[in-house]
């Protein structure tokens, strides 16, 4: 996968424009429209009507075009299995809502700064402040963001590692790395939030701060 | 001021000593730590900042217990690790600085303007909406730096700060740190950057063996490893 897929880019575009509460209220609505709307031309409608979104932000096309392949070749074969079962219908709306919710969701992210997400995730939750600590909501989302690249690295330099060894077709010399290195750079990211401070307490509310007190 | 009374520190899961009891003061602006792999240099360089705490013993920073008051202590105390990816928490440069600004800064145009002005001190103003991955090594560790700064310390921990980088970063990382306004302890193998210190710390086998002057500190573990490396057979 490309680390710079669906990353923000600053443009001056009408989606980079939008507030971030539209875009997240956008991404619902459509996606709930693809899960309801089950009939095949509305979905391929609505599948170019993402993808045109998608392009309007300005992304790197290439990087771009590569990140939905990935995402075509499962739509393909998913449409495939529906086909083979008789289901040409059922096959058109699977694959087109796979691949328009993905453009959709990169239209948003390249064109909202994490900021912003930050910003907006730790809002809507404020109310249910009590039960989950906002602030640590809106990191754990772009924490996710910022995690995905970097496994897909992580798993790049393990099959690169096991190609060295003669290990080309081992599943296991690329999965064993790649997940015990990403154990680790889940720990390492942890220490660097604690050693920076962020959403310690003090950034949630008191009944966090009693619970998360750790007794040594 | 960085005060280790007795502490000690034991590893939680196989139970060995890491670090044997040990009482210090640290009050100059550059301290160098120094000391072979495993030595316990780095956990002693946590325990400033409470990311090790100590099972006997205590260790204080400007009078706060880095156990009882550790959110507190972080806000003093800023830590660097060696690793500059998984010290990089959000997607792009400026993104990361306003993480740390966060806490001090509300306004959120506010926040950017001073991401941007950090970023800028550093020399990486035009790298603002560049990714992280994108960014080379060298760049990674002065955005990590500069991520450690925002939150406005008044004590940075480096541990290795320098280590993965080329000799370019490695001089342009080492300058920025002796430029800093603020006290800065480094762990390190670089014995050059070590004998630039006011006061150096040989850490061995869980133990301060030699603490004073860094040139006579430096010759002290250069002949302690040179001694072992006669005694131990080479692998």
């Amino acid at each position: 996968m490309n680390p710079t897929l669906g990353m923000y880019r600053p443009r001056n575009t009408p989606m980079h424009q939008a507030p971030a509460w539209f875009k997240a209220v956008l991404l619902v609505v459509i996606a709930a429209v693809f899960v309801l709307f089950t009939d095949p031309i509305t979905s391929v409608g609505l599948m170019a009507a993402c993808v045109l979104l998608l392009i309007s932000t300005g992304p790197p096309l290439k990087a771009t075009a590569q990140g939905l392949l990935g995402i075509v070749i499962i739509a393909a074969l998913s449409g495939g299995f529906h086909v083979w079962r008789g289901e040409i219908d059922r096959a058109i709306d699977l694959a087109a809502d796979l691949v328009g919710l993905v453009a959709l969701a990169l239209a948003v992210t390249s064109s909202t700064p994490m900021e912003h997400m930050l910003d907006l995730v730790s809002r809507i939750l404020r109310p249910l402040r009590r039960v989950i600590p906002p602030e640590t909501m809106g990191l754990m989302f772009a924490i996710t963001v910022r995690a995905v690249p970097e496994v897909a690295r992580m798993m790049s330099e393990s099959r690169s590692a096991a190609k060295a060894r003669g290990l080309d077709r081992s599943f296991r010399a690329v999965l064993i790395p790649t997940t015990t290195r990403t154990v680790g750079f889940a720990l390492d990211l942890g220490q660097a939030l604690h050693a920076r401070g962020i959403a310690e307490e003090g950034d949630n509310p008191a009944p966090y701060r009693r619970a998360r007190r750790v007794k040594h | 001021m960085i005060e280790f009374l007795d502490a000690e520190f034991t590893a939680p899961d196989s139970g060995a000593r890491i670090l044997e009891p040990t009482t210090l003061t640290l009050d100059e602006r550059r301290i160098s730590i120094i000391g072979a792999n495993g030595s316990g240099k780095s956990t002693l360089a946590r325990m400033i900042n409470g990311l090790a705490t100590p099972t006997s013993g205590s260790v204080r920073v400007d009078g706060m217990d880095t156990v009882k008051q550790g959110a507190k202590v972080r806000r003093v105390v800023g830590f660097l690790f060696t690793e500059p990816s998984s010290q990089l928490i959000m997607p792009t440069a400026i993104e990361d600085i306003t993480l740390s600004l966060r806490r001090s800064i509300k306004d959120r145009t506010e926040r950017e303007a001073a991401a941007m002005q950090i970023l800028g001190d550093i020399g990486l103003a035009d790298k603002a909406d560049v990714s992280v991955n994108a960014l080379s090594g060298g760049q990674r560790q002065m955005l990590a730096l500069a991520g450690v700064l925002a939150i406005t310390p008044r004590i940075i921990v480096a541990d290795e700060p320098t280590t993965l980088l080329d000799l370019r970063w490695r001089a342009h990382v080492g300058a920025l740190l002796r430029s800093l306004p603020l006290q800065v302890i480094e762990i390190t193998h670089d014995l050059e950057a070590a004998a630039r210190a006011q006061r150096t710390i040989v850490v061995d086998h869980g133990a301060v063996v030699f603490d004073g002057d860094p040139a006579e500190a430096v010759e002290y573990y250069r002949a302690l490893m040179l001694d072992r490396a006669v005694g131990e057979p080479a692998t």
